[in-house]
């Protein structure tokens, strides 16, 4: 939060996870982590490293590679007892699970007339870049957002991990799929610990720059993007961007977005996966069934190009929405033309981010 | 003698079930049970028989067909015909209806429509019994057909892997849907458990409960690891549905005959006289009860998503 005075020091999003499992499970004794390569020396990309040697074993679980076994497990735990955390080194893997977590567990409280509660929670990395390909770069937010009975969060940087992963764990009793983002991992973002109870809800968007120009809906690292294109389009053209991290796209603030909608009479939607039935669509229907008159002009909105996603450097740059996209996008909507006159912004300053981000993961 | 106390009590919670169950099939026609119904008649002897000797502490996970089990752990039967009825009243407030009965009082965990994805959830209840010094038996009980698929031999393997407390009770019918195992399996359900290290235990008499009873007790007697038990049983009825399905040619009643030879509820006839006044007169009067509950309320609807 920018205009926020308080102290506030930089933690990875990696570490963010990290001090959050450890949290987990030094918190909650009957808190257990299981997935593929958890104890191993790679410790899921650093966010699990060394808890099995802290914890022990039977706290950190190595897994087969049975994704729906091990989903189906974690509910069979959960009912008796434990809370567990599962994680997926690539989101896609999950869709191995979707029998258990659409079937089963979205359904394990209202198909029993709330006899059960199945608190959980489901971590999902996201790959981009180096070659992530077809099968290791979707982001499923829509799918799951879509069933009735999950909750979906999308953490944009570290505040959001350290906000809601432990008020999910101590809290939260129903199950909980967080998509992490691979390529925000490495990156630093300034933290206040404070209070950890100051939010009501957690799990829901937050406002994280206001403006009077222009509203861009981002997810987890078009959230990113989109303060990047902020700062470019203030410095260079005085438009003033009001970003909303939709942070939970099974549970956004719609108050939050139509005032927001209705204060700059424009609306950019930027989301990490393909815009037909997804994030974009969502939005686009919030605003259009509840207050249509309060878009001056047609609604933008920026997400994968509609393919699988292609391994080649050259085409893999063309099929994620960049900066220079994601101002030109803002820029016609917000002047009104396609000949804007607003110097785009250098995308070599976010391809300098994803530069630094070396495979094989 | 005990051994005769024994025999009547599980005859009469057998003879319960079936009853049940032929009041279903005479409410059927009605359209006053609006939920499809895959009916244990000729199963109720397994379920009996496995949960004889398992406490309200212990915990079993069902499939579709969880009428008998439902019944025979100790769930409520006024609740029980009010969720097939679709009333407040119901188990689950008419959300379940009879695919998803559950009963956590007395630790019956809950019933999938979708083959075999309960069986790792029988699983995990062991990890979590394990792990927090629960003295319980979990049991995870499926049909033949769910060895067909994934989940089936991926909660073997964790389940061995890990030493867990499960037990696993395949009630084998001999039939999917419609189709012989031998259409279907390029391998005998009996030779699987071995694969994983895992005991197996084969209960020939699935329709004779004190022998179920019995087989399962000691199978089970060693509670440090998973195992494994096929209880070879019958169905009498169509897959899903309340009628006879001999006429449609995947299976002859000669082998329904056989098998109600040796069914005590059809053979014991002077048990069934007695006990059956005094049960048709409770399920009358749980049906009474379903019939005047009140449905649910329209804010219901919304209720317990999250």
């Amino acid at each position: 939060m920018t205009d926020n005075p308080s102290p506030s020091e930089p933690l990875s999003y990696a570490g963010a996870l990290l001090e959050t499992m450890r949290g987990a499970l030094a918190s909650n004794p009957h808190s257990i982590i299981m997935g593929q390569g958890v104890d191993d020396f790679k410790g899921t990309f650093g966010t699990t490293l060394g808890l099995a040697d802290e914890f022990g074993a039977e706290r950190v679980m190595d897994m087969p590679l049975a994704e729906e076994g091990m989903t189906g497990i974690a509910l069979g735990a959960t009912l008796n007892g434990l809370y567990p955390i599962t994680t997926h080194i690539r989101a896609d893997f999950a869709f191995l699970a979707t029998n258990q977590i659409i079937n089963l567990i979205a359904k394990y409280k209202y198909m029993f007339g709330g006899l059960f509660e199945v608190p959980m929670l489901i971590r999902a990395v996201v790959g981009r870049s180096w070659g992530q390909g077809a099968q290791h770069s979707q982001s499923p937010q829509s799918q799951f957002a879509h069933v009735p009975g999950l909750t979906v969060i999308m953490p944009a940087d570290s505040q959001s991990i350290l906000d809601m992963y432990p008020y999910i764990v101590e809290n939260y009793r129903g199950p909980v799929i967080s998509i992490e983002h691979r390529l925000l991992y490495d990156l630093e973002f300034n933290v206040e610990r404070g209070d950890p109870n100051r939010l009501e809800n957690p799990l829901t968007s937050r406002l994280i720059r206001e403006g009077s120009d222009v509203t861009i809906v981002a997810t987890s690292i078009m959230v990113l993007e989109a303060r990047r294109a902020a700062e470019h389009l203030a410095k260079t053209a005085s438009i003033e961007c009001e970003i909303i991290d939709l942070n939970s796209p099974s549970h956004p603030d719609a108050d939050l977005i139509l005032s927001s909608v209705r204060k700059t009479g424009r609306l950019v939607v930027a989301d990490t996966s393909w815009r037909p039935y997804g994030v974009a669509a969502e939005i686009c229907r919030m605003v259009c069934e509840n207050d249509p008159s309060a878009l001056q002009a047609p609604a933008v909105s920026l997400g994968m190009a509609p393919a699988p996603c292609p391994t080649a450097k050259s085409l893999e740059d063309a099929y994620y929405p960049n900066l220079t996209d994601l101002t030109d996008g803002i820029a016609r909507l917000v002047v009104g033309r396609e000949q804007h006159g607003v110097p785009l912004a250098d995308e070599t300053s976010m391809r300098d981010v994803y530069k630094s981000f070396k495979g094989p993961f | 003698m005990s051994g005769d106390e024994d025999y009547k009590r599980m005859f009469h919670q057998a003879l319960r079930i079936r009853l049940v169950e032929e009041r279903i099939i005479d409410l059927y026609p009605s359209d006053r049970i609006q939920s499809p119904v895959h009916l244990s008649i000729g199963q109720e002897g397994a379920a009996v028989g496995v949960c004889n000797g398992l406490r309200d502490t212990d915990l079993l996970f069902g499939s579709y067909r969880g009428h008998a089990y439902y019944l025979a752990k100790g769930g409520d039967l006024k609740s029980f015909f009010a969720e097939l009825f679709g009333r407040a009243t119901g188990m689950a407030g008419g959300k379940a209806g009879s695919m998803h009965l559950a009963a956590p009082d007395v630790g019956f965990q809950g019933c999938s429509a979708v083959v075999a994805s309960s069986i790792p959830h029988a699983v995990g209840a062991a990890l979590a019994a394990r792990r927090l010094g629960k003295d319980q038996r979990i049991v995870a009980v499926f049909g033949d057909g769910a060895t067909e698929e994934g989940v089936f031999h991926e909660s073997l393997n964790f389940a061995a892997l890990h030493d867990l407390p499960v037990v696993f009770v395949c009630e084998n019918n001999g039939y999917a849907v419609h189709a012989a195992l031998s259409a279907r399996q390029a391998y005998s359900i009996s030779k699987l458990p071995a694969v994983y290290g895992i005991p197996y235990t084969r209960i020939e008499e699935g329709a004779d409960f004190v022998a179920v009873d019995k087989e399962f007790t000691t199978a089970v007697a060693d509670t440090t690891g998973p195992k494994f038990i096929e209880i070879m049983t019958y169905r009498s009825k169509e897959h899903v549905g309340v009628a006879d399905d001999f006429h449609a040619g995947y299976r002859t009643d000669v082998e329904f005959r056989d098998w109600q030879a040796k069914d005590p509820l059809v053979q014991d006839t002077a048990l069934v006289e007695e006990y059956q006044p005094a049960i048709e007169g409770e399920i009358s009067e749980a049906v009474n009860f379903a019939e005047t509950s009140p449905l649910p309320a329209p804010e219901d609807l919304l209720a317990d998503v999250i």
